[in-house]
């Protein structure tokens, strides 16, 4: 009898997580997109003019916060005219006051004027920006830190895949869900709409949808690549559920009386969610690079929004600007790389038939 | 402990099955898999029901839960299972959240897999506890608690343990241990074994029809077992049903049927045990197992007349062939599907039963 000297129970998860970290390339990319969440949630504290935290006429002010939403920005400044400059006004107006300065004083909307750091001149512009000291990947031909814009466009970057696959998965494991279990008309009406849906293409679909509202936003194209993103997702849930309502545990459930909801949700969905993440985790993939695509092509968010595909955009009319082109270049290429290694891990340890293979 | 009175004198079966027809509706036409079952289990009772694959068992079991799969279905006939008080519900017209309050509430259902009849992603405490969440209205940790209480009637092995453990770190002796668990969770009237110990090996299926028979004297619950083995049959059951091509050829007590088969089949199905060839090989050398020549019958091509006719070693044609014959008593409690089952008289060589006294 196995099992009886085992060690404590592991589930299926459980059991794919001690696999899954065995692998160095999928960790190397799981470690990678954790330190991209690090940076997009401590983007201020790391580039930014505005103080982290500073004490101004006996009180505490955390400013960088208006990099998230400018209502966050507390009011006394625009008060006292800082003017968005904040080392030398707060010297002037409060003697007595003290900052925490983010770990590179540049920021991601405006070129740093002459000495607004003590000391320090005014950010290049044009091809006199090449990467430096100061400006550690440079700066775009308007003097604005490339460094600060692209740490600050990390945030886009990880939202657009995470928020755009989520849609995408919902409606892709619902619509493929109810297809595959219920069958009949039901699963005929759904993978048509699916074979419909999957013939938009996405990037048209989206430029013409920029074109006809009046304010495009972010939000508005992950939407958009959500509502065209779900149909692989639907196909394979819809596969796995055809394939698992005729299990013999799917059938011991109805027969001890389970309802049809209990039995999608509850018995087959935890045994198909595994498949079906792999094509979610290659979609972030995709997404990120649909936005890229797009911001490259100028359609991207409006700014101040800084996009890593934005920047990408600007190198087009600049070639002689290397660094607008290597450094976003870089970033996009190795996040989507590391979505495409998570999910290749994900797929390698998940199906056993390529677990075998790999013995 | 008195036994209950044998089945046939029991005027109010629990379950009773009238003349039920489940066909499936194909491209290539209409499939009766069951046509015309009539059977009847006894409170408290276990009826072995036998026959070769494809004759119609499994369907049967499946009709009287409500679970043919489209594109099959009941078209006619009744089920009706009687409570304690006498009230009998139809389970062939019963509409779907009615029947679900009896799946797993009133008749439990053990399944022939025990490696994929459990859900591979929960715990075994997490479906056991389902089982009785799903019809009983108690928390989670009485669930849980219920769950242990049935590892332990099942005689699992530190069953405090096995609660958080998964199907994968079980035998299948102990997946099948847990599939029971799980049937007798809610106290049914009724269990449906549908071939239980087919997939064990040999030394684990004499334990878990031991623990069947078990459960059943001290819970009470009727078995509905589904077999093609005549030997599991003989060590359990009470009443036998035998069933070929889509009906009943015969049913009677499980000793008066082993001591005095009426139906040809039935005479067949004995005569082809291995025990028997084994026997007649001590008695004179040479002793071969018996076969009855040919194969069942698709359903859609059901010969006319007896369905038996064309593999029958006594058939007289052409009367077997141009009418069907009746479900008739041949003997007290003893029904034989057979035109001439008086006929044949004591049926030679089969006749004494090598069954122990249960």
């Amino acid at each position: 009898m196995h099992g009886m000297n085992g060690g404590p129970s592991r589930g299926f998860w459980a059991e794919a997580w001690g696999r899954f970290r065995r692998k160095p390339l999928a960790m190397a990319a799981v470690a990678y997109v954790g330190l991209l969440v690090a940076v997009a949630v401590l983007a201020p504290a790391i580039a930014g003019t505005k103080p982290v935290l500073c004490r101004y006429k006996g009180r505490l002010y955390a400013p960088c916060l208006g990099y998230f939403d400018r209502r966050l920005e507390p009011t006394v400044f625009a008060r006292d005219r800082f003017r968005g400059t904040y080392p030398a006004n707060l010297r002037e107006k409060d003697p007595e006051s003290w900052a925490i300065w983010p770990l590179v004083f540049q920021d991601p909307y405006r070129a740093v004027r002459a000495d607004e750091w003590p000391g320090r001149p005014a950010n290049p512009a044009k091809d006199e920006g090449r990467p430096s000291r100061v400006n550690l990947f440079g700066t775009d031909q308007y003097g604005v830190d490339v460094f600060a814009k692209m740490v600050h466009g990390t945030t886009i970057a990880l939202l657009v895949g995470v928020v755009s696959m989520g849609l995408a998965g919902t409606i892709g494991i619902v619509v493929g869900a109810v297809g595959g279990y219920c069958g009949g008309w039901v699963d005929m009406l759904t993978s048509r709409i699916t074979e419909v849906v999957m013939c938009v293409p996405t990037l048209v679909l989206i430029l013409a949808v920029i074109a006809i509202v009046d304010k495009p936003t972010i939000w508005k194209t992950m939407a958009i690549i959500g509502a065209t993103g779900w149909t692989g997702i639907a196909r394979l849930t819809r596969g796995e559920f055809l394939r698992l309502r005729q299990a013999e545990f799917v059938t011991a459930a109805r027969a001890a009386g389970a309802g049809p909801v209990r039995i999608m949700l509850r018995h087959i969905l935890p045994n198909a969610l595994a498949p079906v993440l792999v094509p979610i985790t290659f979609g972030i993939a995709s997404a990120i690079l649909t936005e890229s695509a797009l911001s490259f092509l100028g359609f991207g968010p409006p700014p101040p929004a800084a996009s890593w595909g934005a920047i990408l955009n600007d190198a087009r009319s600049n070639l002689a600007m290397w660094w607008l082109v290597l450094f976003p270049g870089l970033a996009i290429f190795l996040t989507v790389l590391a979505y495409n290694l998570i999910g290749e891990g994900l797929q390698e340890v998940t199906d056993p038939r390529l677990r075998e293979a790999r013995k | 402990m008195s036994r209950p009175p044998i089945l046939h004198g029991d005027p109010r079966p629990l379950l009773e099955i009238n003349d039920l027809v489940t066909a499936f509706h194909t491209p290539a036409g209409r499939v009766p898999a069951v046509d015309g079952v009539t059977l009847s289990i006894g409170r408290g009772r276990t009826l072995g029901l036998v026959g070769e694959s494809g004759c119609g068992k499994s369907v049967t079991a499946m009709s009287i839960l409500g679970l043919v799969a489209a594109p099959g279905r009941i078209e006619s006939g009744s089920i009706l299972l009687r409570d304690t008080a006498g009230a009998a519900i139809d389970l062939a017209t019963l509409p779907e959240p009615r029947l679900r309050e009896v799946r797993g509430g009133r008749i439990g259902m053990i399944f022939q897999e025990p490696m994929t009849s459990l859900n591979p992603v929960f715990t075994i405490g997490d479906q056991i506890a389902e089982a009785v969440r799903l019809h009983r209205d108690v928390s989670r940790a009485e669930a849980r608690a219920r769950a242990l209480e049935m590892l332990a009637l099942v005689r699992m092995a530190d069953p405090r343990r096995r609660l958080d453990e998964y199907p994968h770190q079980l035998s299948g002796g102990m997946r099948q241990r847990v599939v029971i668990a799980m049937a007798l969770a809610c106290e049914p009237d009724l269990v449906i074994a549908d071939e239980p110990t087919t997939a064990l090996d040999v030394t684990i299926q004499a334990q878990i029809l031991d623990l069947l028979a078990d459960l059943r004297r001290r819970l009470g619950t009727a078995i509905l077992l589904i077999t093609h083995d005549l030997g599991v049959v003989a060590e359990t059951c009470d009443d036998v049903a035998v069933m070929y091509a889509g009906r009943i050829v015969e049913q009677a007590p499980a000793e008066e049927l082993f001591a005095r088969p009426r139906h040809p089949y039935t005479i067949g199905l004995l005569a082809a045990r291995p025990e028997r060839a084994a026997a007649a090989a001590r008695g004179r050398a040479g002793g071969r197992l018996r076969t009855i020549p040919g194969m069942v019958p698709a359903p859609q091509d059901f010969p006319s007349g007896c369905r038996f006719h064309p593999r029958c070693a006594y058939a007289r044609l052409p009367e077997c062939a141009a009418r069907p014959p009746e479900l008739v008593a041949a003997a007290a409690g003893h029904l034989v599907r057979c035109g001439y089952a008086e006929a044949l008289g004591p049926p030679r060589d089969v006749a004494t039963p090598d069954r122990e006294a249960s």
